[in-house]
């Protein structure tokens, strides 16, 4: 059976909310490296524009199927009939298996397309990695930490090389990226722990909001060093 | 060594070397200070003035090249997408 509800009763609405403001953060970056792009037409804005998009894409996913678990399925259970619920609850495995499919799908594609910003691949590695990141999906649908894992592994990696990109320049932006890139990282470990508990996956969805922060944080940074720099060298 | 130019580098370091001389600059001056050839620099002035990044004006006997807002603007974006490249290390 799919695991549906990942959520402590009490925490519903609260991960929508979470969930909410990394979308956002996500998307802002997506239009700002469109933007760039159309600018420049480099392919490492394109593929920065397309993992971020594909990430916020997954998060819409996963909000819209928490909403409607959370609000509509659950809520109808509770109010209806035996023979009713029994029919929801087959409609929700349903909206839950695709939900969390696309969900699952979408990051990792996401995260893939960032790593690969970092490590060029060639087109017989973009065809190998896109068949595991399609077994990787299929596999989570039964054993859901194998999604968690895979993410750690991606954000871990990207994690590095952002840590790497700040020793070399020492900017504090990238610092900052480095940091919030960790962060979502370690929440990670928490997504993968909720089985044990599902306190974990308010813990885990804690540090996401930190990391996501920290994210806007990095991004408002950007923006205003550059407009600083531009204003000092016009007096 | 640095690379090879890029379209953006070179428009950059021309609406620059434009601000460093307080928005305005004559067009040899800005062929030197931006290290291109003749040829070149009409091509890319010509794409400014297109672009109503600069404007080309008459005082006197010279001719001036003088930044837009919409050029100040376009340094600005640049501006932070060095910095976000620096932050991502694109």
């Amino acid at each position: 059976m799919v695991q549906v509800v990942f959520s402590p009763k009490w925490f519903w609405g609260k991960d929508i909310f979470i969930d909410s403001i990394a979308l956002l953060v996500l998307l802002c970056i997506a239009i700002f490296a469109t933007k760039y792009y159309r600018i420049k037409k480099s392919r490492n804005y394109l593929y920065l524009a397309l993992s971020f998009y594909l990430i916020a894409l997954s998060f819409f996913s996963k909000i819209l199927i928490n909403f409607t678990i959370y609000y509509q399925v659950l809520h109808t259970q509770i109010i209806g009939s035996i023979e009713y619920t029994q029919v929801v609850l087959k409609s929700s495995e349903v909206l839950a298996f695709s939900g969390l499919f696309f969900y699952r799908l979408f990051t990792l594609l996401g995260l893939f397309a960032l790593y690969s910003i970092y490590e060029k691949q060639s087109k017989a590695n973009i065809i190998l990695m896109s068949y595991f990141i399609i077994i990787s999906t299929f596999l989570s649908t039964g054993e859901y930490y194998i999604f968690y894992l895979t993410c750690l592994i991606f954000l871990g990696v990207i994690s590095n090389r952002y840590y790497q990109n700040y020793r070399k320049n020492k900017e504090k932006t990238s610092g900052m990226l480095a940091a919030s890139f960790s962060v979502i990282t370690l929440s990670q470990i928490f997504f993968m722990l909720v089985n044990f508990t599902k306190h974990f996956y308010v813990v885990a969805e804690a540090i996401q909001l930190l990391g996501y922060i920290l994210l806007l944080v990095t991004f408002i940074m950007v923006l205003k060093h550059g407009r600083e720099k531009n204003k000092s060298r016009h007096h | 060594m640095e690379g090879k130019r890029t379209r953006v580098d070179i428009i950059e370091d021309m609406l620059s070397s434009i601000i460093s001389k307080g928005g305005r600059i004559k067009p040899t001056h800005l062929m030197y200070k931006s290290n291109m050839s003749h040829g070149q620099m009409k091509t890319y002035l010509d794409g400014l003035v297109q672009k109503e990044l600069v404007k080309k004006v008459k005082e006197g006997h010279y001719e001036y090249v003088t930044i837009t807002d919409k050029g100040h603007e376009f340094v600005q974006k640049l501006k932070q997408m060095r910095e976000f490249e620096k932050a991502f290390g694109l």
